[in-house]
């Protein structure tokens, strides 16, 4: 064992892409994330298909509320399994540092806290966006060969809004996770994150759905998972009259402004 | 060089670091001392901006550390010995903060070997023993082979060939002219490494003083002395106004007056002897004296209102001779 200290390590100024370039060597030697991410885009297809083919032999399926006679949202039927999972992974990446109380020796490494928590955004959503992006399109595929083959219905890409609703699948999940991220930031705890994601995106709608007025819809369509519903085959809980692009805006709305309360609390508070 | 001004750090109702001002040199290794809850992890936690001060400064080489265009080449810090995620190995560890940090690849290998780890460099964290953990801290330390050390308890779980080689590292770390300041609850670890210390109790400067300084400061002549005939004599001492401390028959302890003269007085009256020894003071003996006070008082007080009560010597104001108004002030 040697006592003496290798001097002058030749050492750059880092900036972001170095906090980048770490975050990344974190998700990636993290076994758990490539099992999530992969789990995401298999329970997608295969859920994709198994919806299909049930559908075709005449069974209901689909998410409660849906009449499961729409193919896309018959064949996207796995993207709520997909949020769960990819919420949970940004709900990990946010809060797991604080559980191991690694994130103090992140901070130590990278004063300037902004930084880590746009790091952490950029690896998470670019890891998120193409697993969705897979999970996505190979459940189209996969789900619409299986109609195909049974004779049923399809939906070609090139129908009005069938390829808009794909790649807003794509977007919606990406935001879910990003949530996710930003309340693991916030509450500092993988189970409260994951707790409370679940209940806004999950548990609320129906809840207030069912318990506010009608006169109220206007408040629901400004739940994240309600305003999705405009522009992905996510089912609304309460009559949704707005155009995709407003529940584009809506979500990452939410999205940007959760993150930006998760960045201020990082950068303000005692780690 | 770390230095601090009038740093002070409120936790709702409690004053956890209290108007501390202090500087560690380089060029040697500092110690810094205190008992449990004195405030020295806070100390340590605000010099690396992880908490922000209530009021005050604290800066490493001249300036904040976030500040710092390359952070971990100013410090390296071990705080928590177990702050990493359990389910990474130590390389992959090492690599995200390297890469972090600006620090090229090849030297997360360096401090590997030069912890000792390398074998296990593979291994989850998770299954590191503490001292495994400790070496672990050490390497992230000197990761950015940094110019001031900051370690808070680095002996802890490590085995004796750890600490001999911890001792080492940090004594050639001052050498190399580097800034090392050191928390330790093992007194007699610091007395071998540490030619400075700060001590600090309930948050304020006791002492800033060199090792040889505080020794020698807390020194009374503290005597040892056996004899059948003790009673007698420790009532003649006892009339000379010295202090006598009596825990077996036939044996006391006299302070404030030395051998020679304790000798000289059973001589003279015909008293026999069997023993007649002069004990060292050590720095935990010098240490545990100081701060004494600081602990009984925090342990009597109920609020936070600190300086209000002006009969605690040791706590009676960072000025700068506080070494010596706090030395003298402790009772014996």
């Amino acid at each position: 064992m040697s006592t003496t200290v290798d001097l002058v390590t030749p050492l750059r100024r880092p900036g972001l892409s170095a906090t980048l370039r770490s975050e990344w060597i974190k998700l990636a030697s993290l076994r758990s994330s490539w099992l999530t991410l992969a789990a995401t885009a298999i329970v997608m297809v295969v859920i994709g298909a198994v919806a299909a083919a049930a559908s075709a032999s005449g069974e209901a399926v689909g998410a409660p509320g849906s009449d499961g006679s729409d193919p896309l949202s018959t064949v996207l039927t796995g993207a709520n399994f997909a949020m769960l999972i990819l919420g949970v992974l940004g709900c990990l990446t946010g809060a797991r540092e604080y559980g191991s109380r690694m994130i103090t020796t992140t901070f130590v490494a990278t004063p300037r806290r902004w930084r880590v928590v746009a790091a952490k955004a950029l690896v998470l959503t670019t890891v998120v966006v193409p697993v969705a992006a897979i999970g996505t399109f190979g459940a189209y595929a996969a789900g619409t060969a299986v109609l195909e083959g049974a004779g049923e219905p399809t939906v070609a890409l090139s129908d009005s809004g069938a390829l808009g609703s794909l790649l807003g699948m794509v977007l919606w999940l990406t935001c879910v996770s990003l949530l996710g991220l930003a309340l693991g930031f916030l509450l500092r705890s993988t189970a409260s994150s994951i707790g409370s994601l679940l209940g806004v995106v999950l548990i609320l709608p129906p809840i207030a759905g069912a318990l506010l007025p009608d006169s109220t819809d206007a408040v629901l369509q400004a739940l994240p998972s309600n305003a999705a519903a405009a522009f992905t085959t996510i089912t609304a809980t309460g009559d949704i009259d707005i155009s995709g692009a407003v529940g584009v805006v809506i979500v990452l709305a939410w999205t940007v402004g959760l993150l930006a309360v998760a960045l201020r609390r990082v950068v303000t508070q005692d780690a | 060089m770390i230095e601090t001004s009038q740093l002070t750090k409120r936790y709702g109702d409690h004053l956890a670091v209290d108007d501390l001002s202090f500087r560690v040199e380089p060029g040697r290794v500092t110690g810094f001392l205190g008992p449990n809850g004195a405030g020295k992890s806070t100390t340590m936690r605000l010099i690396t901006g992880l908490d922000r001060p209530t009021s005050g400064t604290a800066t490493v080489n001249g300036r904040r550390y976030a500040d710092a265009a390359v952070p971990m080449h100013e410090l390296g810090v071990l705080l928590d010995a177990k702050a990493a995620d359990p389910a990474r190995s130590a390389r992959n560890h090492l690599r995200a903060l390297a890469a972090a940090g600006g620090v090229p690849r090849r030297r997360v290998e360096e401090v590997l070997d030069l912890v000792g780890l390398t074998d296990v460099a593979d291994r989850p964290l998770g299954g590191f023993s503490l001292g495994m953990g400790q070496r672990l801290g050490i390497a992230t330390a000197l990761l950015g082979d940094p110019q001031t050390v900051m370690l808070d308890e680095p002996v802890n779980g490590l085995d004796v060939d750890g600490i001999q080689w911890i001792r080492r590292l940090l004594t050639d770390l001052a050498a190399e002219g580097r800034t090392v300041l050191l928390s330790s609850h093992l007194m007699s670890e610091l007395e071998l490494v540490a030619e400075h210390l700060v001590v600090i109790g309930r948050g304020r400067i006791l002492a800033d003083t060199s090792m040889a300084d505080f020794l020698s400061g807390a020194d009374e002549h503290r005597t040892l002395v056996r004899s059948p005939e003790a009673d007698r004599l420790a009532r003649m001492l006892a009339a000379d106004g010295v202090v006598v401390s009596s825990a077996h028959d036939g044996e006391f302890e006299v302070r404030g007056v030395e051998a020679v003269a304790v000798g000289r007085l059973a001589a003279a009256h015909g008293i026999e002897l069997h023993q007649l020894a002069t004990r060292d003071t050590s720095l935990e003996e010098a240490y545990l004296r100081l701060t004494q006070d600081a602990v009984s008082y925090a342990g009597h007080s109920t609020g936070h209102d600190s300086g209000a009560d002006p009969t605690s010597g040791a706590t009676s104001g960072p000025s700068a001779d506080t070494t010596t108004t706090a030395l003298t002030g402790s009772p014996a």
